[in-house]
């Protein structure tokens, strides 16, 4: 150890971080390092945000026509609810039937149909599905703040397709989101 | 008609605040962490005590016995806090999230059920309550299951999901129902799974998140008054609530924030 100079930590620190800058650059090329929306960090999802606009910088700030970010319904922690604020407009008119008059989505991607054990008579004493048509999405977000607790349950979030997201070496949704709400991660990691 | 807040009463519970109970002498019964908090009618702590776990719900029976809904089971406290009994039933699979007594009968809801359940004195089982009228039973996406009931026995359970508060015989036949949904009008039920919570005094009193609201109407549905809306957090839900307008005659709103931890205190105001 006495014949280790400082040259040769200089040199040793260099090589390791070229050598670990290569590694996440190959990572990256393969695909094993993406970008993902950390819906912790989103202000359409994280929780304790109320009242507030949802922010459409992921539609508007992505390099990827219709952009490579979808809203993404987890239906394991969906409520399945008659009137799901995430579909319709809440405040808008209600109709003769008794439900919103509007729908949310500006491209009305989200599809609604009962499911389970159907009631013919009376459509509120059933469950709903709904899907989201990533065709039609654009990840302008408007769902998912509607969706989050405790207006919603939070099933709806917002997540980078990685079939349609290019990889950008500096992603431009990253650097507009105020929140650093968008973040690279290995892809086992990401969502 | 309107209310105005008389009393704050918090700084009682460390993480949860889960259920609000009045008995005949207009004492106030709180549910928390795991325990039991009593406070007498200026809202001064009385006494407090250990449940075996988290508590969900509270209600005390006209014998003064306090009964505790926990999960999967109900834990029977005298009126010092003495643990009596616990109760174990198959019937009980989920939180117990309301208790309640319809003339010699205990209600338990149930939120893996999501109904009510009816069982006699000795915790032997009666019937369900809301299970499958019409179809699907209660529509909780809150998670709770919330009910009151009337001076007759009629059990009025919340329907957030159908924007409802129902209206039930003991035997579990669907009586009727008031509410209905509307975004703008508040009268109507907001969001998408309102009210949450249920109360029942000398009118059907709810409670509604985001935004959170304490509302009276009548028993035909009409509303009678907004008892309050800003001073609960924002992000709070399923706020329990208890009324003591038989009790004490002053008709006090007793309301939980669960995110604030504090029970909020409310009496009309006389004209």
């Amino acid at each position: 150890m006495s014949d280790l100079t400082r040259r040769d930590i200089v040199r040793g620190t260099v090589l390791a971080v070229l050598g670990g800058g290569a590694g996440f650059l190959v990572k990256k090329a393969n695909g094993q390092i993406v970008w993902q929306v950390d819906a912790s960090r989103c202000i359409n999802s994280r929780l304790g945000e109320t009242g507030v606009a949802a922010c459409n910088l992921c539609t508007t700030e992505c390099v990827v026509a219709l952009s490579a970010v979808r809203a993404v319904n987890e239906h394991s922690k969906c409520g399945r609810c008659n009137i799901c604020p995430a579909y319709f407009n809440i405040t808008s008119a209600v109709n003769e039937r008794g439900y919103p008059s509007e729908k949310l989505c500006p491209r009305d991607a989200i599809a609604r149909r009962p499911i389970g054990k159907v009631d013919p008579e009376d459509p509120a004493n059933n469950f709903y599905e709904y899907v989201i048509d990533e065709t039609r999405c654009d990840g302008c977000g408007k769902c998912a703040m509607q969706c989050k607790e405790p207006l919603g349950l939070g099933s709806i979030t917002l997540r980078v397709r990685y079939d349609k997201c290019v990889n950008c070496n500096r992603c431009s949704i990253s650097k507009a989101c105020p929140h650093n709400a968008v973040v690279q991660l290995p892809r086992a990691q990401a969502l | 008609m309107s209310y105005r807040q008389v009393e704050t009463i918090g700084g009682q519970f460390k993480t949860t605040l889960t259920g609000v109970a009045t008995d005949a002498h207009g004492q106030l019964y709180a549910a928390g962490d795991s325990e039991i908090a009593v406070f007498d009618t200026a809202g001064r702590p009385r006494r407090r005590w250990a449940a075996s776990q988290p508590v969900l719900s509270v209600a005390v029976a006209k014998d003064g016995a306090v009964f505790a809904g926990e999960q999967r089971q109900i834990e029977i406290f005298d009126a010092t806090g003495k643990l009596m009994r616990t109760w174990r039933n198959q019937k009980l699979v989920g939180g117990v999230t309301a208790l309640g007594f319809s003339g010699d009968a205990v209600l338990a809801g149930d939120t893996w059920y999501r109904a009510i359940h009816r069982f006699d004195r000795d915790g032997k089982f009666l019937n369900t309550i809301g299970k499958d009228n019409p179809v699907n039973g209660l529509l909780i996406p809150n998670g709770v299951v919330d009910f009151g009931v009337g001076l007759n026995g009629t059990i009025y359970a919340a329907n957030p999901g159908k924007h409802r508060v129902e209206r039930y015989a003991p035997g579990g036949e669907l009586l009727g129902h008031i509410g209905r949904f509307d975004g703008n009008d508040p009268a109507g039920f907001t969001g998408c799974c309102n009210p949450t919570n249920v109360a029942i005094g000398g009118a059907i009193y709810t409670t509604e998140k985001a935004g959170p609201r304490v509302k009276a109407y009548d028993f035909e549905g009409k509303l009678l008054a907004v008892i309050a809306a800003d001073i609960f957090d924002p992000n709070c839900k399923n706020m329990d609530i208890a009324v003591s307008d038989a009790g004490d005659g002053r008709g006090r709103v007793y309301v939980a924030d669960t995110v604030k931890l504090a029970i909020f205190v409310f009496e009309p105001v006389k004209v």
